[in-house]
């Protein structure tokens, strides 16, 4: 199968995104890949398989391959003399922001480019964790209780300690800490707020138990991926997230009862449906007393979490294969028409 | 890493910090030199001085710090002890490199660490002069459009706020400055350094009234070699003030 990952972006995440296509080009040595870079200039490159190596990027080498402008359906390469089309489904691959952030998708919707991925509107509810509170709200999903804080407001925090300190909108960890009491807190706030001007305030529950699993729509029916327990000490950091990401073995299924798998099915199935089509997303659960709780949705997960299905390539090509198209409106001029026949001219 | 906003002079900083070892209750506060930032500094001695609370800054118009208007040092030592404070920090140690090392001497810290450390003027060398001397010249001339041959390559690429700044601090003299400070200073530098010489650094302890000097093989960035061999030093340095 053909496809084209896309990796980069301007992001916090853009170095996770890079590890990403680097493993998936393993993973999915069977696929006819081509891979677009966008750098952290919103600059496309079109990079040679054999060259998709971390240093080529850091060391700026990406900058001396073809470079990339956008058209209807395809990337396209200017030569001197003509152009070639790089057109097919794209995976987007870019973590963070401009990839998760809705970005992207405009773009390739507006360029009717097909593509893997969270669709404009999902991109809204998963990449704010604000906004994924709403959500899980409207859907009857419990989430964990909640306060916002804005950078440039003062505000006393009231969920009593220990707390978790998340930026609203990153992924992977960054920014995040657990404080434990008062005298912390004003270095996590300082923290947090360098990557972003809201904050989320959620209890921290000491061995809580966390799973997560993984999905996607393929002909009206979700496959599901196994439901994992990831390791943690304390909670992942950046740079264990990090090295996460680069992950390619299968995990083991975590040990739970039949019972439980179905409330996280029937979670997950209540973020996906109506929302997420087109995209492999995973949701992030916690456990708490026998209850499903979502903590948060990846809506482009590190490495397409290919470590969480069996057949992953098989899995692409099913996702691929139903892919949702956005509506376009046809414009006939019906109207003008009318009115100026109307007016007998 | 984190940011803290400080306002000075109704001018409004983004400091950018990150802290190690935070359950230490001894501060350990580290300041980079012009052109420079944080990472380098923790790069090299975050390993070392594990009961040390360390605090990287990266100073404003630096790193991920913001500045917008053009500083002098004596401002900039005025920024961070603003910060300082709004983090709770106290000045136990506080370490500075080349133009870090003149903030440093400002703070007037409990024990004061400098490393190859600006502050004493150098006269310029002869062919700076002539340089100089020329490009006025073609100034006269009308082709200030040359200027960018004739910058120093600290210079180069900075805004203007940064650019009227590096003006505002390269030549200083800070020898009253060190001649005032009465806490203990170790004095760490390299051999070879030619931005900030060996003979600055004989000046230097001669005016501080407590201090030592230590010197290493190396240049102006000698310390990322030898910063196990340093924090040993400050270490000891620090006990000693532990008994008065």
């Amino acid at each position: 199968m053909k496809l084209t990952i896309l990796f980069g972006g301007a992001s916090f995440e853009h170095e996770i995104s890079i590890v990403s296509a680097i493993t998936l080009k393993e993973k999915l040595s069977t696929f006819d890949l081509s891979f677009v870079f966008c750098d952290q200039d919103h600059s496309f490159y079109l990079i040679e398989p054999s060259k998709m190596k971390a240093t080529i990027f850091s060391k700026g080498e990406h900058k001396k391959m073809p470079q990339l402008t956008i058209s209807n359906g395809a990337f396209i390469q200017k030569g001197l003399f003509s152009s070639v089309e790089h057109g097919g489904t794209v995976l987007n691959l870019i973590h963070g922001a401009d990839g998760e952030d809705g970005t992207i998708a405009a773009l390739l919707d507006f360029f009717s480019i097909r593509y893997i991925g969270p669709r404009i509107n999902a991109s809204v509810f998963s990449y704010d964790k604000r906004y994924t509170k709403y959500l899980c709200n409207s859907k009857d999903i419990k989430t964990l209780n909640y306060e916002v804080l804005f950078s440039n407001i003062q505000k006393d925090i009231t969920i009593p300690y220990p707390i978790i300190i998340k930026p609203a909108s990153l992924g992977s960890s960054i920014g995040v800490s657990i404080v434990k009491d008062e005298s912390e807190l004003d270095y996590a706030l300082d923290t947090a707020f360098e990557f972003d001007n809201t904050v989320i305030v959620e209890p921290f529950i000491e061995s809580v138990k966390e799973y997560n699993l993984a999905g996607f729509m393929a002909d009206d029916k979700i496959n599901f991926s196994i439901v994992e327990e990831p390791h943690k000490e304390e909670f992942l950091d950046f740079e264990k997230k990090y090295m996460d990401f680069s992950r390619s073995e299968q995990v083991l299924k975590a040990d739970i009862e039949d019972e439980l798998v179905l409330k996280l099915k029937t979670n997950f199935e209540r973020v996906y449906r109506g929302l997420f089509e087109g995209a492999l997303i995973r949701c992030d659960f916690f456990v708490v007393d026998g209850e499903v709780y979502l903590n948060e949705i990846n809506p482009i997960p590190g490495s397409m979490a290919n470590y969480l299905f069996e057949d992953f390539a098989g899995s692409l090509e099913a996702l691929c294969a139903s892919l949702p198209h956005a509506k376009r409106a046809k414009v006939e001029y019906e109207y003008i028409h009318s009115i100026a026949s109307a007016k007998g001219k | 890493m984190a940011l803290k906003s400080i306002t000075y002079n109704q001018q409004t900083f983004k400091i950018s910090y990150e802290i190690v070892n935070p359950q230490s209750k001894i501060d350990f506060i580290l300041l980079h030199g012009w052109g420079s930032n944080k990472n380098l500094m923790k790069k090299s001695f975050a390993p070392y001085m594990k009961d040390y609370r360390h605090i990287y800054i990266d100073l404003p118009g630096f790193g991920s710090s913001s500045c917008d208007v053009a500083l002098y040092t004596d401002n900039y030592a005025k920024i961070i002890d603003l910060f300082l404070i709004e983090i709770g920090a106290s000045k136990d140690i506080v370490l500075g490199h080349s133009f870090g090392g003149k903030v440093a001497t400002l703070l007037k810290p409990k024990v004061l660490v400098l490393v190859s450390s600006a502050g004493i003027f150098v006269p310029k060398p002869l062919s700076i002069k002539l340089k100089i001397m020329l490009f006025k010249f073609f100034k006269l001339l009308g082709l200030a459009k040359f200027r960018s041959l004739f910058v120093a390559a600290d210079a180069k690429s900075l805004s203007e706020e940064m650019y009227q700044t590096f003006k505002n601090v390269v030549d200083e003299d800070f020898s009253e400055v060190f001649a005032s400070y009465d806490g203990l200073a170790l004095l760490c530098w390299g051999k070879e350094d030619s931005a900030t010489p060996l003979s600055s650094s004989k000046k230097i302890d001669e005016l501080i009234k407590h201090s030592s000097l230590i010197v290493y093989d190396g240049n102006h960035y000698f310390f990322m070699n030898y910063a196990k061999d340093i924090c040993e030093n400050i270490e000891k340095t620090f006990l000693k003030t532990l008994g008065k």
